[in-house]
């Protein structure tokens, strides 16, 4: 059998757990729960920008995944399923805000520090990095997020965002060229 | 070449964007997993709570449909009783008429349009 046969031992947990949850079991359920929330949470805290916000749309997340438990199909690996139902929550948040992002960085670390503490400098870097990611078209964001942060294939991220590849890859080109273009003190002109 | 101060020697833009993104990877929350059981739990109920309330109301809506269209019967009825009660008008009508033909057969001076009006409006 080859690897790509083989199926990971977690997503057979995953299918394990989830026709226990469907059948009422909560010992199952808290196990799913305290397996997959840290992901979950991330990306949703780097999404809306928020830990409050972020752990009450997982919360719903997994309200969600129980209502919907006795029609889950098994072909569909879990974790993809949990990001497509947060992605929705996520676009109905930012219908509900009304917000968009906005077009400068509210604030940029010093680009002439003298400083020599390489540390300090990755962190400053490391937060300009977010505020830029936060300042792209959702789309972009999500797509940049799922393959950079949460390591998703391609084809996993499109079924998450039920939406073809070709229009994922195009929002990780156009993502990546307005995050150098963000970032130009640091990389230079893109 | 002396390096500018704000780019760090040899850093990459992918691994940069990579490990700036990597620290919310992963964000575990004390207690969330007991939390999310007890909101699932009390989804639950209120859905089962809505099944049935939505399963009284239709019953109940069946049981007074059902009595409305008894009520329904009594107008039918109403309905045949108006109309006989015009037939007889009618009936009388034609009564009047017919007395007033003979009569200005009988007594040609009288005008039978006179004779009707009479008949029919007594006050007069």
């Amino acid at each position: 059998m080859s690897p790509e046969e083989l199926t990971p031992p977690e997503d057979e947990e995953d299918k394990r757990l989830m026709s226990l949850v469907a059948s009422g079991d909560d010992d199952a359920l808290r196990l799913l729960v305290h397996r997959h929330h840290p992901r979950l949470v991330g990306y949703l805290r780097s999404e809306v920008g928020s830990q409050a916000t972020a752990e009450e749309l997982a919360m719903e997340v997994f309200i969600r995944l129980h209502r919907a438990a006795s029609r889950w199909r098994p072909e569909a690996k879990l974790t993809t399923y949990l990001i497509h139902i947060a992605h929705n929550l996520v676009l109905n948040e930012w219908r509900r805000r009304g917000r968009k992002p906005t077009s400068a960085l509210d604030s940029t670390p010093e680009p002439g520090d003298q400083s020599h503490d390489s540390a300090r400098r990755v962190t400053e870097l490391d937060e300009a990095f977010r505020k830029a990611v936060a300042l792209l078209p959702p789309e972009q964001k999500t797509a940049i997020l799922l393959l950079v942060q949460q390591e998703m294939p391609y084809e996993e991220i499109a079924v998450a965002m039920d939406a073809p590849v070709s229009s994922v890859k195009t929002w990780i080109h156009r993502a990546r060229t307005r995050l150098r273009e963000l970032l130009k003190d640091y990389y230079g002109p893109a | 070449m002396n390096q500018p101060m704000n780019q760090p020697a040899g850093h990459d833009f992918d691994q940069d964007l990579a490990r700036a993104l990597a620290q919310d990877r992963a964000v575990p929350v004390p207690g969330f997993a007991a939390r999310a059981v007890l909101a699932i739990q009390a989804d639950r109920r209120r859905r089962t709570v809505l099944r049935w309330g939505s399963a009284l109301t239709t019953a109940a809506a069946c049981f007074l449909a059902v009595f409305v269209l008894q009520g329904g019967a009594d107008d039918a009825l109403a309905q045949r009783a108006r109309a006989l009660a015009a037939s007889d008008e009618s009936a009388q009508l034609s009564d009047i008429l017919g007395f007033a033909d003979e009569l200005s057969v009988l007594t040609p001076v009288i005008d039978r349009h006179s004779v009707v009006d009479v008949l029919i409006n007594p006050d007069l």
